[in-house]
């Protein structure tokens, strides 16, 4: 859902705003007033956390991306989606995913940013945490019947995992399932490299590929 | 004209030849057969594998830089060495950012493997002398406070306890200015201020204009008053909209990644010299001809003032023809 599609809705600009500053309070509080002035409240709501979202997107795009100001918005998002939907999170429309941070890289920041990111989309994101072996990957994806795994490396020792998960994949039967990879040092690498469907920058462009791949699924 | 030399005629801006400063790190621990671990933690085996790299490859510096967990190490953040890798923090020292004021500064002779870097920094003068620049490295005030509390503590720390947060980032000059003074005393010619955290990747420029350059400027500035010849600041990433600021931080060396357009670069700061900038992958993933290539384009980009680097660290395994192509693009 691109940013133009939620134009029509002035009354959620404030709530949009506020995500998108994560200042928490003010949009807890905004958005249990929209939730509260309708039937169609929490559906509102969750149009606000895409366009949110959808926001931050585009000014990735345009090269002002900062890890910061993301994971402010990301924990004012979250919050709101657990004030929303309190025995979970966002419904999950859009099929599971599982992510990882490889093992020998404790950087997380990435992968957790991303999680947050899909999980305010509507996929379902398993998270198998950093330092992680690649059996529990696959386990996860198998486990879960995830349609795409998705690795995030920050420094280059993690290379030589990420370039086995196709053919661990591959020994369980899991050859449909999509592989992605981002991160400092995995984003300086070619997919062909890595032997992965696809390369991000960044968190967006992740969901964007993950959302065409929805779209082109029957 | 020694390594030294050239590295400080390129600071100067009157080199006639670039110098080669592949950022060679671990990777000499891979070209001495040495275990990481080992390289990590024995000054002598450190030692003995720059001068080896230096040599081999013909490059104008030395490096004694270990990893970005010295530092917590020595305040007592607890560290695990997995495999033939760097090292993860398990536990870091600082649970909340208003605890630092329970910190004592570390004595450089004493806490952890701080007595280690010392002795190889004063080892690889022994060895290289004036040959080749010895580097030592300390960590820059954003990186240390993500490295005391965790990346994502520390940066939420930043916005929601600001003060408290802006007591852990003047800690860490002070650990940094302590922790530098004591490398140059044992030899070195400089200390790279070593600051990924600081990158417009993570932060905004105004976070970088407001909270970390005046601490730069007294670190960089504090560095040279204890004999360091030349200030080498380290930022990884898109640093273009933060290099105009560079001179306000009293730096004379820029890092460039892979990222950063020299040519941009070079334009929003026309005073430094910039180190940089082949992308570090593509010592692992590509040929010899590719790093050929990257490197006669930057020669052409990046005017004079300029060191011929890596965007950041030679990964471990890099392919040694690879910084065999690196060194070769000037010194044919």
């Amino acid at each position: 859902m691109s940013s133009a599609s939620h134009a029509d809705s002035p009354l959620l600009e404030p709530l949009i705003s506020m995500l998108m500053d994560g200042d928490t309070e003010a949009a807890l509080l905004e958005a249990r007033r929209v939730r509260a002035a309708g039937a169609a409240g929490p559906t509102e709501v969750v149009r606000a956390l895409e366009a949110a979202m959808d926001r931050m997107s585009c000014k990735c795009t345009a090269e002002q991306f900062n890890l910061l100001e993301i994971m402010l918005a990301g924990r004012t998002v979250t919050a709101v989606a657990h004030d929303t939907f309190p025995e979970g999170s966002v419904p999950s429309t859009r099929g599971t995913v599982v992510i990882a941070t490889p093992q020998g890289d404790v950087h997380d920041l990435g992968k957790n940013l991303t999680r947050m990111v899909l999980a305010t989309k509507g996929f379902r994101v398993v998270d198998c945490g950093k330092d992680c072996p690649a059996p529990v990957m696959i386990q996860a994806v198998a486990r879960e019947d995830a349609f795409a795994l998705l690795v995030s490396g920050l420094i280059s020792p993690v290379v030589p995992l990420v370039r086995q998960l196709r053919g661990l994949l591959r020994e369980r039967g899991l050859s449909a399932v999509r592989l992605l990879a981002g991160g400092a040092a995995l984003q300086q690498c070619s997919a062909e490299a890595l032997n992965v469907d696809f390369v991000a920058g960044d968190a967006f462009e992740c969901a964007r590929y993950l959302e065409g791949l929805k779209a082109d699924r029957p | 004209m020694s390594g030294l030399e050239r590295v400080l005629a390129a600071v100067r801006r009157t080199g006639t030849r670039v110098p080669a400063v592949p950022q060679i790190f671990g990777h000499a621990a891979r070209t001495g057969g040495v275990p990481l671990r080992r390289y990590l933690t024995d000054p002598a085996a450190l030692a003995r594998c720059q001068v080896a790299a230096m040599e081999h490859y013909a490059t104008d510096a030395v490096f004694a830089l270990f990893d970005a967990s010295v530092e917590t190490e020595a305040l007592g953040s607890r560290l695990r060495f997995p495999g033939d890798s760097y090292p993860i923090i398990e536990r870091y020292i600082l649970e909340r950012a208003s605890d630092v004021a329970r910190l004592p500064l570390p004595d450089p002779r004493r806490a952890g493997r701080m007595p280690v870097a010392l002795e190889a920094v004063r080892l690889l003068r022994c060895e290289a002398g004036d040959r080749a620049l010895v580097a030592g490295c300390v960590l820059g005030p954003m990186t240390l406070a993500c490295q005391l509390m965790g990346a994502e503590p520390a940066l939420f720390a930043a916005i929601d306890e600001t003060a408290a947060f802006e007591q852990v980032l003047d800690f860490s000059v002070e650990l940094a200015l302590c922790f530098g003074t004591a490398q140059l005393e044992a030899g070195a010619h400089l200390c790279i201020v070593f600051e990924p955290s600081a990158s417009p990747a993570v932060v905004p420029p105004a976070f970088f204009r407001g909270l970390l350059k005046p601490r730069l400027r007294r670190l960089c500035e504090g560095l040279k008053r204890q004999g360091a010849l030349a200030s080498w600041l380290h930022i990884a990433g898109p640093v273009e909209p933060i290099l105009p600021y560079y001179r306000d931080c009293a730096v004379e060396i820029a890092n460039l990644d892979y990222c950063v357009d020299p040519v941009r670069a070079r334009a929003a700061a026309p005073d430094l010299c910039l180190a940089g900038n082949i992308r570090p992958m593509a010592f692992l993933d590509s040929g010899p001809e590719v790093i050929t290539e990257a490197c006669a384009q930057v020669l052409r980009e990046a005017g004079q003032g300029f060191l011929l680097s890596s965007g950041c660290e030679i990964p471990l395994d890099a392919r040694p023809e690879c910084v065999h192509a690196l060194v070769r693009a000037v010194r044919p």
